[in-house]
C-alpha cells in the first residue's frame, strides 16, 4: 500500500511538472476572443492565418467561447488582469466596457490610418457602437431579424404572388390588397386538417419578442426615450400594448402562427425547422439561417423546395398613408482591450478581422452580411453569374442591403438588459393568454420603473479601505479558528490526546493547507465585497449594509427566488431520497447481469448535459411530447387515472414548462432523473451489509418490511444522512436546469435564487450585491444543515470513534 | 405431499418475484437510456434528417459521416482534447482519493480536539456559491503564474478533493466497525498502519464511488478549463465540443456524435467501477 501511495505521487508529480509552461513566445502575440460557432470558426482561422502571413512577426491565438459564457470568462479575466488583446463585442455589450475604460477609444487610431474609411460602413451600426460620440468598437457585421424567408411552392399553392418586400401589415387582414397584405398572406397559407387542427401555419417568428418588436416598431414607437442613457420607459405607450395583444392573437385566437410554446418546445432550434419541414410557409429571422437551410434543402433532394427571402412588412398609417418599416437587429464587431501591450498591432489586427479580409471570407461562406456597405452589394454577397450552384439560395439577397438601413438596435444602456428582463419576465402570459397587454405592461413596467430609480441614484459612497477590510478578514479568521478550538482550551488534556491531536493535523494537514491557500482568501474576499458596490472592472466602493438592505427590503425579486428554491428543496430533496433508496434497493438484488442494468440506470448521469435537456424539452412538449403522450394518449383524449382531466380541465393540452403552474414541478420531475450519484453512494452502503445480519433476522423470522426497518435502514442510514445533507446544500443552489431549460420562466415561476444570483454578478455588474446574496445563501445553508444534524443521533454508525 | 406442493409454491412465488424484478430493470433500462439512445440515433443522421425527423426516431440511413468530421476537423482537435482530458481527469482523480481518504480519515476514526466544528467549518465551503469567488480564485492563480496550465485544475485535488468527498469517505468509514481497529491497536498498530493496512482496503466500494465521481466530475468540468485555459491547445473535451453548441449556430449531428464520443470513455469507467462498488462487502463480512 505504501509503495503504492509513494509511486503515485511520484507519478503526479511529474506530470504536474510537465504541464509547467515551455512554449517559447514569438515577437508578438495577440489574443483574439470571439464567440462564433464551428463553420464562422473555420473562416476565421483561415483569416487569421492570412493576417499573419502578411504581418509577418505577429502571431494570433484565436479563442472561442460561446455567447452564454463569454462575458463572465471576459470579465474574469479582465479583474485578473489577464485580458485578450482584441475580443468579439457587440451592442448591447460595448458599453458597459467602454464607460469603464476597458477599451480603446478607435476614433484616434482611424485618424492615424490614412486609407480607413469608416464612411464606407453602415451608418446605423457603427453610431450604435459610439459612447458619447467615441467609436470603441469596429463593426463587422450587421444581422437584420428583418427578413421574411418564404416557402415559393407553397405560395404557388395558395395562389398567392411572391412579395416583393412593398407588403404591409395590418391588424386585421385587408383581401383587397392581395399579398400586398402581410396578416391577408399570413391567413391564406394556414392549413387545418378536418378536425380544425392547424397542419401549416401561415408564419412563425423565430421569437416570438422579435416580431413584436417589429409591430412596435414599424408603428414608430419606441421602448426607451433614450437608447444611450434612457430613464423613461414607454411600455404602456398604446402602441406597444396593441403590438403585443396583436401578437398574442395570431397564436392564441387566429392560430396562424405558432404560439410561443409551440415554438419553443420544437428541439432542434425553432422556426428554421419548421420552415424546413414545410410546417409553417414563412418566417422572421436574420441572415443567419441560410447556411442551415442551403444544407438541409440541397437540390435534388427529395425535400427540397423553392425558397427566397424578402423584407419584413411594413406598417402603413390609417391617416396619413406614409409607409415605415423598421425591424430589430443584431450586430458584432471587434474592440481593443485598453491593458493590450501592442495597441498598434492590435489595431492592424481589427481592421483585417472588421475590415474587407474578414468580411469577404465570412461573405463568401454566407455566414454574415458585411459591415461595409460597399461588400454588402458586391458579389461575395449578392449571388452573380459566378456564384456556385450551392451557394444561389437565396437570390433575392440585395433586400438585406435595405434592411440593413432600416434597423432598430436595442438600447445601449448597459442596465437595459436588467430592467427590461423585469417587464419582458410579465409579458410571458400575454402569449400563452392569461393576461391581457394592458394590465401585465402596466404591472412590469412599474416594478421595472422603480428598479430603474434604485439603479439611476447615484450614491456617494467613500472608496473600499482595504487596511481595514485585511485586518476585518484576519478577524474573522482568526474568530472562527478560536470558535473551533476556544471549547478545547479550557479541557485538560492527555498525553494521549496531545498525543492523537498532532497525528490528526499529520492526517489533516491537506486539506488545512489547501482550505488555506486555495478557499479562504477567496472567501473572506467575497464576504467584505459584500459590503461593497463592485463592478469587478473599477475599484470598489464602500457601502455598508446597503446591500443586505436592499436584498432584504427592496429587491423586487429576491423574496421570489427565497420562495420557488425553498419549495423546489423542499419537495425535490425527499422525494430524491426516496427514489434513489427505491433505485439502489431494486439494484442491489441477486440478479444475472446486474453490472449491465447498474450501467444503464446511471446513464442519465453519464450523459452529456445538453442531451438531456433536449430529452427533457421534448418530453415536456404539449403536442407531441411523451408526457403528455402518456397521459392523454396519442390523440389527445385519453386520461390516465383521471390525472389528465384534473391537469387540463379545459381539455387543452398542458404546457409543461410553458405554464407557471407546472413549470416548477416539471424542474422537480426532472431533478429525479438526475438521481443516479445519490444511488450509488446508497448502493454502495448496501453493499457494505454483511449478508448474515439478514440471515440472523430471518432466522428470528422478519419479514421483509421488518428486514428492512431493523436492519436496511439503520445500516444505510450514514449514507442516507449524507444525500439528505448535500441534496439540501445543492438544491438551494441548484442553478443548471433552470438556466438551461426555463431561464427563469415563465413569469418568474421557476427564477431560482442562483439564477437571479447570477444575472446580478454578471449580467449586471453588481458583484458587491451579487456577494451579498451569496453570504445570505450562506446563512440559510448552513441553518438548514445545522437543523438537519439533530437527526445525526439517529444515524447508526457501526465504527463511531 | 403437501410440504412437495408448498416447496412448489415457493419456488413459483420466487420465480414470480424474479421476473416482475426483471421486469422492473428492463424498464428502468429503458427509461434511463433515453438521452444515450437518443444522442446516438442523432449522431448517425444527416443534418437534413434531423431537421425533419423527430429526435428520437431512428435514421432511415445510418451514417457515420458525423463522427468522421468530429474525428477529422482541424479547429476542434479531438484527440488532442482528449488528452488533455484524460490527463486532468485522471490526477484529479488520484489526488482526490488520496488526499480526501486521509483527511476522511482523521474525522472518522481520530479524536482530536475541535473535530466536530472543525468538522462543521469543513462543510460550510460547500455552501458558498462559486461564482462570488471565482474572480478572487483567479485572480490567486494568475499570481502563482497558473493561468493557462493544468495546474489550477489539478493541484487543488491534492489538496483535500473537496468537502464532499470528504464528507463521503467520512460516512463510509464511520461505517467499519469499532472492533477491527481496536484489534489492530491492541497489536501495536498505529493510526497510519490502521489507516493503510484496515480501513483503506475495507473501503473499496466507498474508494470506488469517489473515485469515479470525481473522475467522471473532471471529465465533465466545463467552467475551470474555460476560465483558466486560453490556448486551444490545451482545451478539454467539454470546452472544445462546445464550439458545436455555440448560440443559434447549434450543429446538432456533429454535437451529438461528440457527446456519444465524450461519454462513451465515462460509460466505461462506471462499467469496470463498478465492480469494486461489490468487493466491499465480502471483506466486511469477514468480522
Amino acid at each position: 500500500m505504501r509503495r503504492f501511495v509513494l509511486l503515485l505521487t511520484t507519478l503526479a508529480l511529474v506530470a504536474g511538472m510537465a504541464m509547467l509552461p515551455t512554449s517559447a513566445r514569438a515577437a508578438v502575440e495577440l489574443r483574439l476572443v470571439v464567440w462564433d460557432g464551428d463553420e464562422s470558426l473555420r473562416v476565421l482561422q483561415q483569416v487569421t492565418r492570412d493576417f499573419e502571413r502578411a504581418h509577418p512577426g505577429i502571431k494570433v491565438r484565436l479563442e472561442n467561447v460561446d455567447y452564454r459564457y463569454f462575458f463572465q470568462r471576459l470579465l474574469t479575466q479582465i479583474a485578473g488582469n489577464s485580458a485578450p488583446d482584441v475580443a468579439m463585442l457587440d451592442p448591447q455589450n460595448m458599453q458597459m466596457f467602454a464607460k469603464r475604460g476597458t477599451l480603446l477609444p478607435l476614433d484616434p487610431l482611424i485618424a492615424e490610418t490614412p486609407d480607413f474609411r469608416l464612411e464606407e460602413y453602415y451608418e446605423p451600426i457603427v453610431s450604435v457602437h459610439r459612447w458619447e460620440g467615441t467609436l470603441y468598437v469596429l463593426p463587422r457585421d450587421i444581422a437584420p431579424i428583418g427578413l421574411i424567408y418564404y416557402n415559393k411552392r407553397l405560395f404557388r399553392e395558395a395562389g398567392l404572388a411572391e412579395p416583393d418586400g412593398s407588403w404591409t401589415w395590418d391588424f386585421e387582414p385587408r383581401p383587397e390588397l392581395g399579398s400586398r397584405c402581410f396578416t391577408h398572406v399570413m391567413s391564406r397559407l394556414t392549413r387545418r386538417d378536418a378536425g380544425g387542427k392547424v397542419r401549416q401555419w401561415g408564419f412563425a417568428p423565430s421569437w416570438t419578442g422579435a416580431f413584436t418588436d417589429t409591430v412596435v416598431f414599424s408603428q414608430g414607437a419606441r421602448y426607451v426615450d433614450d437608447p444611450e442613457a434612457f430613464d423613461r420607459m414607454n411600455f404602456t405607450d398604446p402602441r406597444v400594448v396593441r403590438a403585443f395583444d396583436f401578437v398574442a392573437s395570431l397564436a392564441n385566437e387566429k392560430k396562424w402562427m405558432p404560439s410561443q410554446s409551440e415554438l419553443t418546445s420544437v428541439v432542434q432550434s425553432t422556426a428554421v425547422d419548421l420552415f424546413i419541414s414545410q410546417r409553417v410557409a414563412m418566417y422572421q429571422c436574420g441572415i443567419w439561417d441560410v447556411p442551415k437551410i442551403r444544407k438541409a434543402l440541397q437540390p435534388g433532394s427529395p425535400d427540397f423546395f423553392e425558397w427566397d427571402i424578402t423584407l419584413a412588412p411594413g406598417y402603413k398609417d390609417p391617416v396619413t398613408g406614409t409607409v415605415s418599416r423598421a425591424a430589430p437587429t443584431g450586430g458584432s464587431g471587434y474592440g481593443v482591450l485598453a491593458s493590450t501591450r501592442y495597441p498598434k498591432e492590435a489595431w492592424l489586427l481589427t481592421q483585417w478581422m472588421a475590415g474587407e479580409p474578414g468580411m469577404r471570407a465570412m461573405a463568401k461562406a454566407g455566414i454574415a452580411q458585411p459591415a461595409i456597405k460597399r461588400l454588402a452589394q458586391g458579389e461575395d454577397w449578392i449571388p452573380g453569374p459566378n456564384t456556385p450552384l450551392e451557394q444561389r439560395y437565396p437570390a433575392n439577397r440585395i433586400v438585406t442591403d435595405v434592411a440593413a438601413q432600416q434597423v432598430v438596435f436595442p438600447p445601449t444602456a448597459d442596465y437595459w438588459m436588467e430592467v427590461s428582463g423585469l417587464v419582458f419576465s410579465k409579458t410571458e402570459p400575454i402569449y400563452l393568454g392569461t393576461a391581457t397587454a394592458e394590465e401585465a405592461l402596466t404591472e412590469g413596467q412599474r416594478i421595472a420603473s422603480t428598479r430603474l430609480e434604485t439603479i439611476l441614484k447615484e450614491e456617494a459612497l467613500p472608496p473600499f479601505d482595504w487596511r481595514i477590510g485585511g485586518v476585518a478578514g484576519f478577524a474573522l479568521l482568526a474568530a472562527t479558528i478560536a470558535w473551533v478550538y476556544g471549547p478545547e482550551l479550557r479541557k485538560k488534556r492527555s498525553s494521549a490526546q496531545r498525543l492523537e491531536n498532532r497525528l490528526s493535523l499529520l492526517f489533516l494537514s491537506p486539506w488545512i493547507l489547501g482550505t488555506l491557500f486555495f478557499a479562504v482568501g477567496p472567501m473572506i474576499f467575497s464576504l467584505l465585497m459584500s459590503f461593497s458596490k463592485w463592478d469587478i472592472i473599477q475599484a470598489a466602493d464602500y457601502r455598508g449594509l446597503g446591500n443586505y438592505n436592499e436584498a432584504l427590503f427592496q429587491d423586487p425579486r429576491f423574496w421570489t427566488t427565497v420562495k420557488v428554491t425553498g419549495v423546489y428543496t423542499l419537495v425535490s430533496v425527499p422525494l430524491g431520497m426516496v427514489f434513489a433508496l427505491a433505485l439502489a434497493l431494486l439494484l442491489n438484488t441477486k440478479v444475472r447481469g446486474m453490472p449491465i442494468y447498474r450501467t444503464f440506470f446511471y446513464l442519465p448521469a453519464l450523459a452529456s448535459a445538453v442531451a438531456s435537456a433536449l430529452i427533457w424539452r421534448k418530453i415536456f412538449q404539449p403536442e407531441g411530447g411523451l408526457l403528455n403522450a402518456a397521459l392523454f394518449g396519442s390523440d389527445g383524449r385519453g386520461d390516465l387515472f383521471g390525472v389528465a382531466s384534473w391537469l387540463a380541465p379545459g381539455g387543452e393540452l398542458p404546457n409543461w414548462l410553458g405554464d407557471e403552474r407546472l413549470a416548477l414541478p416539471s424542474l422537480i420531475i426532472m431533478s429525479l432523473w438526475g438521481v443516479g450519484g445519490s444511488m450509488v453512494i446508497l448502493l454502495a452502503g448496501l453493499q457494505g451489509i454483511p449478508d448474515y445480519y439478514y440471515e440472523a433476522a430471518t432466522l428470528d423470522g422478519a419479514g421483509i418490511w421488518s428486514k428492512f426497518r431493523v436492519v436496511t435502514l439503520p445500516l444505510v442510514s450514514p449514507s442516507l444522512f449524507f444525500t439528505l445533507i448535500t441534496g439540501v446544500i445543492g438544491s438551494l443552489q441548484v442553478f443548471t436546469q433552470a438556466f438551461v431549460m426555463t431561464q427563469g420562466g415563465p413569469n418568474d415561476s421557476t427564477r431560482f435564487y442562483m439564477l437571479h444570483l447570477y444575472d446580478q454578478s454578471f449580467g449586471s455588474l453588481r458583484m458587491g450585491y451579487a456577494s451579498a446574496l451569496a453570504w445570505l445563501l450562506f446563512v440559510a445553508v448552513f441553518v438548514a444543515t445545522r437543523l438537519q444534524w439533530r437527526l445525526n443521533k439517529y444515524v447508526y454508525y457501526e465504527g463511531a470513534a | 405431499m403437501s410440504a412437495r406442493r408448498d416447496a412448489m409454491r415457493t419456488r413459483l412465488a420466487l420465480s414470480f418475484g424474479k421476473v416482475t424484478l426483471i421486469m422492473l430493470l428492463a424498464l428502468g433500462c429503458l427509461v434511463f437510456a433515453m438521452p444515450v439512445y437518443t444522442s446516438f440515433a442523432m449522431s448517425l443522421k444527416t443534418p437534413s434528417e434531423l431537421a425533419t425527423t423527430a429526435a428520437w426516431s431512428w435514421p432511415k440511413q445510418p451514417t457515420w459521416a458525423n463522427y468522421e468530421e468530429v474525428l477529422s476537423n482541424p479547429s476542434v482537435n479531438f484527440f488532442r482534447l482528449f488528452w488533455n482530458t484524460v490527463t486532468i481527469s485522471t490526477l484529479g482523480t488520484i489526488g482526490t482519493v488520496l488526499s480526501a481518504s486521509l483527511v476522511a480519515y482523521a474525522f472518522a476514526k481520530m479524536n482530536f480536539s475541535g473535530r466536530d466544528r472543525l468538522f462543521a467549518v469543513l462543510l460550510s465551503t460547500m455552501m458558498l456559491p462559486a461564482i462570488v469567488t471565482m474572480i478572487p480564485t483567479y485572480i490567486l492563480f494568475k499570481e502563482l503564474h497558473w493561468v493557462n496550465t493544468m495546474l489550477p485544475l489539478t493541484v487543488p485535488a491534492f489538496f483535500g478533493g473537496g468537502a464532499f468527498n470528504i464528507f463521503l469517505l467520512r460516512q463510509f468509514f464511520m461505517g467499519i466497525p469499532k472492533e477491527l481497529d481496536e484489534a489492530a491497536k491492541i497489536e501495536g498498530a498505529g493510526h497510519w498502519t490502521i489507516y493503510s493496512r484496515v480501513v483503506m482496503p475495507l473501503s473499496g466500494s466507498a474508494l470506488a464511488t469517489v473515485g469515479v465521481f470525481c473522475f467522471i466530475y473532471n471529465w465533465r468540468d466545463f467552467m475551470g478549463p474555460l476560465i483558466y485555459l486560453n490556448d486551444p491547445q490545451l482545451q478539454t473535451l467539454e470546452t472544445g465540443l462546445a464550439t458545436y453548441n455555440s448560440l443559434r449556430a447549434e450543429q446538432w449531428h456533429l454535437l451529438m456524435a461528440g457527446s456519444i464520443l465524450v461519454t462513451i470513455p465515462l460509460i466505461v469507467i462506471f462499467f469496470l467501477g463498478q465492480r469494486y462498488f461489490v468487493k466491499g462487502i465480502s471483506m466486511t463480512g469477514l468480522k
